[in-house]
């Protein structure tokens, strides 16, 4: 997969921080996450813009034509400042899906819509389950005519009430594929789950004799949605070690300033140990997601495992360092105006989206051997 | 990027890590078998100028970046092949290095890279452990015919490992009582070999005698042995500690059995495979955790050592020694879960009990050893996130008035 030099991508990543900065502060964020969609289409056209939307697809659709790397640094701005929007679906899932079956027509079609943000794609791939495995998923396939149906549920589908284009994994009676279905549709309803996580939009989709268009697959279609996910996961890892981190420092900042007994709470060694292991937590979250990226840039011999780690290691140090902040914090984080809940809950849902914890350490064992 | 170094280019690094490369095959022929064998291969590495590359030449080094001293070290590591990278891991010669005097420095410096010389800490005191600064040991300067400028010490010394064995300690002694205690304290390298030095070992709860008590009954010091000024011992002390605890972040002594462990896999995996216990589900997720915490503080010091080499210091550093701790507790929980009942029992019979127990045990040695995790955790607080220091009561008095325990 493609990389860019290291210059490159820290210049560009420190854009990115600067656009967030100022577009995604955190009265942006509450106020676009009570918007129906989630989602603030400025913004949207000016990260596409960026070549942020577009980061992972080739240039010759449009795309910056990057990879793994840049995507893990790209994520930890994105966590950090808890943008809101389609970018794991449309930009990730979909885009890398696409990139990963192979199918030219739909990429030519697809990937420069993609890449610029006029289109919002996302995956559906699993069913009420929420496994995001081959036997997750929920929709069945039959021939019809020259096309294809879709009969079934997929749920858990980021961004779907905001999507153009799906792209579905489905059983066909040769096996499961993935298959193309417009927004409108017929017999396709798609209706909007409401979230824990408010900066996050997920929507359970029922298909019901769905006309659908078959893509073709260069290697399985079962690879390619894994191909995809693991970008997703390496996505993910990445916006949660960002957003650990920066949790972090508004935590520290809060017990340097906040004064109880005539100092800062920050001398009491219960708050100052608490924020030494947090500091455990976070860095060693950076370190995990960023070896994820690179083994998965270079196809690395441990790239399966380092996915796997960073998965649940990243989900853990998040949870666990939002968890901890709002005990440092004390009652003023309970307050619905104080940001540490805001990132508590995108904790809690990062740690269930693509496999939960516990899903990724069993299949980390596995993949060193036991 | 105007005045790029040309040592330090790609060329450059290529033609290192080839010259490295052939010095080690055509000289290296697996790990000696003796401990005479390992020193005449440290003289060998230290001849060649592999030892300290980073120091300057007329120290034995090459002078060259952190970056390119990784090359050095990486192709030593890729055949087993210990002895390289000692200005990072030597704490002893670098400390040495740093603050002593020239003439010990000719003495001792060539010596300690080449493994001839034992060293022990003398720091802790029965009533200075973490606060190490309140430490009643006294070294008093004085002058005479038979001994020349030298110091005379008096005290008690504790927990000194390798005393028994060391030719020289590294000894802080307070040399000014009527200054706070941070400042009365000077920095030494005592000869252990006197009269007025008696290592009496204790035994630990390894059922081992590596650490010992070390009384000090008017010890001769000679005066060019003291390292820093007279009362600037805590800095010298510090940059001790530094490389004590970066060491202890990233290696612990393993199992002590050395029994079978292969190499291929993780040893926790093959442990739990061999208790039948490698498909219980609760088992594997905590497989997972512990495996996962060694693997992070591998991937943290690898990182650290990366922003190094751009020339970034990194806040991960000072991580390695709690992760540590944690790595080697949880690892110990975890075999003893595997064994169970089986870790009832000791003995050259049961090697797979001896090593949980042992390493449970032994896990102490880093959590408490060289600073303990809760002055591990003050110091990531305070030095790396900024957070305000406890109040000390007896920071600021003479150390004549400060309360002894
Ligand atoms: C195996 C081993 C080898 C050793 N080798 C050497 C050696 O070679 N040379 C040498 O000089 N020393 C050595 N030590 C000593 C070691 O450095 C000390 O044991 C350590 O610094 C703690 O001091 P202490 O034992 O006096 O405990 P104390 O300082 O009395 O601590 C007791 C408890 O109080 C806690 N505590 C103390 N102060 C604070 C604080 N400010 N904030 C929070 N908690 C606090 C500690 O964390 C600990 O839990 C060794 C120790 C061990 C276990």
């Amino acid at each position: 997969m493609a990389t860019l030099a290291r210059e490159e991508r820290l210049a560009f990543q420190d854009q990115v921080r600067r656009l967030l900065a100022d577009r995604s502060t955190e009265a942006e964020v509450r106020r676009t996450m009570e918007l129906p969609a989630g989602y603030d289409p400025s913004l949207w056209r000016q990260l596409a813009e960026l070549g942020v939307v577009g980061l992972l697809i080739d240039e010759a659709h449009g795309g910056t034509g990057a990879g793994p790397m840049e995507l893990e640094l790209v994520m930890e701005e994105v966590g950090a400042a808890l943008l809101c929007g389609p970018l794991l679906s449309s930009g990730v899932l979909a885009a890398g899906l696409l990139q990963a079956l192979g199918d030219a027509d739909a990429q030519a079609r697809l990937l420069p819509r993609i890449a610029d943000g006029s289109a919002i794609a996302t995956v559906a791939i699993t069913g009420t389950s929420g496994t995001w495995t081959p036997e997750g998923v929920a929709v069945t396939a039959t021939a019809a005519g020259d096309g294809w149906r879709l009969d079934g549920e997929a749920s858990y589908v980021t961004h779907g009430q905001n999507a153009d284009v799906f792209l579905v994994a489905a059983n066909a009676p040769d096996g499961l594929a993935v298959f193309e279905v417009a927004t409108g549709a017929a017999g396709l309803a798609t209706t909007a789950l409401p979230t824990f996580d408010h900066t996050l939009r997920l929507a359970q989709i029922r298909f019901a004799g769905v006309p659908a268009r078959r893509l073709a697959a260069r290697g399985g279609a079962w690879d390619a949605v894994e191909q995809a996910l693991d970008l997703a996961r390496v996505a993910l890892a990445g916006e949660q070690a960002g957003a650990g981190r920066r949790v972090l420092e508004f935590t520290v900042d809060y017990a340097k300033t906040r004064v109880q007994f005539g100092r800062a709470i920050g001398s009491f060694q219960a708050i100052k140990h608490m924020a030494a292991d947090l500091l455990l937590e976070a860095e060693s979250a950076i370190s995990a997601a960023r070896h994820a990226a690179q083994a998965l840039a270079e196809g690395a011999p441990d790239r399966d495992a380092s996915i796997s780690l960073a998965a649940f290691a990243c989900a853990d140090a998040f949870s666990t360092i939002t968890a901890t902040a709002v005990q440092m914090h004390g009652g003023i984080a309970f307050t619905w105006a104080h940001p540490a809940h805001l990132y508590l809950r995108r904790a809690r849902a990062d740690a269930q989206l693509f496999g939960t914890p516990a899903f990724y350490r069993d299949r980390y064992v596995q993949q060193l051997g036991g | 990027m105007a005045d790029v170094d040309t040592s330090q280019t790609p060329d450059a690094d290529e033609a290192l890590a080839q010259e490295v490369r052939s010095w080690l095959a055509a000289n290296w022929s697996g790990a000696p078998v003796d401990a005479a064998g390992h020193r005449q291969w440290l003289a060998k590495v230290v001849e060649a100028r592999w030892a300290v590359p980073r120091w300057p030449a007329e120290w034995g080094g090459r002078g060259l970046p952190d970056g390119q001293a990784r090359i050095i070290e990486r192709a030593f590591a890729a055949v087993g092949a210990p002895g390289s990278g000692q200005d990072r891991t030597n704490l002893w010669a670098n400390t040495l290095l740093a603050y002593g005097q020239p003439e010990l420095k000719q003495k001792l410096v060539p010596r300690l890279l080449r493994g001839e010389v034992g060293m022990c800490l003398l720091y802790s005191e029965p009533g200075a452990g973490s606060d190490l600064a309140g430490l009643r040991t006294r070294a008093e300067r004085r002058s005479d015919a038979a001994h020349g400028d030298h110091f005379v010490v008096n005290g008690q010394k504790v927990w000194t490992s390798n005393a028994a064995t060391a030719e020289y300690g590294m000894l802080v002694a307070r040399t000014d009582w009527d200054v706070p205690k941070h400042q009365g304290i000077s920095f030494f390298f005592c000869p252990m070999k006197q009269p007025g030095v008696d290592v009496r070992p204790l035994r630990q709860v390894t059922n081992e005698s590596h650490f010992n008590e070390v009384f000090l009954t008017d010890a001769i010091v000679p005066a060019a042995n003291q390292l820093g000024d007279l009362g600037q011992g805590w800095s010298v002390l510090q940059t001790a500690l530094a490389y004590e605890r970066s060491l202890m972040g990233e290696q612990a002594r393993g199992p002590r059995s050395g029994a079978a462990e292969s190499t291929a896999e993780e040893p926790l995996i093959a442990l739990a495979r061999e208790a039948g216990k490698l498909g219980d589900p609760l088992i594997r997720q905590e497989l997972a955790r512990v495996v996962a915490y060694k693997k992070l503080n591998a991937l943290n010091t690898a990182r650290a050592k990366a922003d190094l080499a751009q020339g970034t210091s990194s806040p991960i550093m000072s991580l390695g020694k709690l992760a540590m701790s944690r790595i080697l507790h949880e690892e110990a929980r975890l075999r003893t879960a595997l064994l169970g009942p089986e870790s009832l029992l000791e003995g050259p019979g049961h090697p797979r009990a001896e090593d949980a127990n042992f390493l449970s045990l032994n896990a102490y040695f880093t959590s408490i050893g060289g600073g303990t995790d809760q002055i591990q955790r003050n110091i990531i607080g305070e030095r790396v996130l900024g957070l305000p220091k406890e109040p000390e009561v007896d920071r600021d008095v003479p150390f004549r008035q400060v309360r002894g325990g």
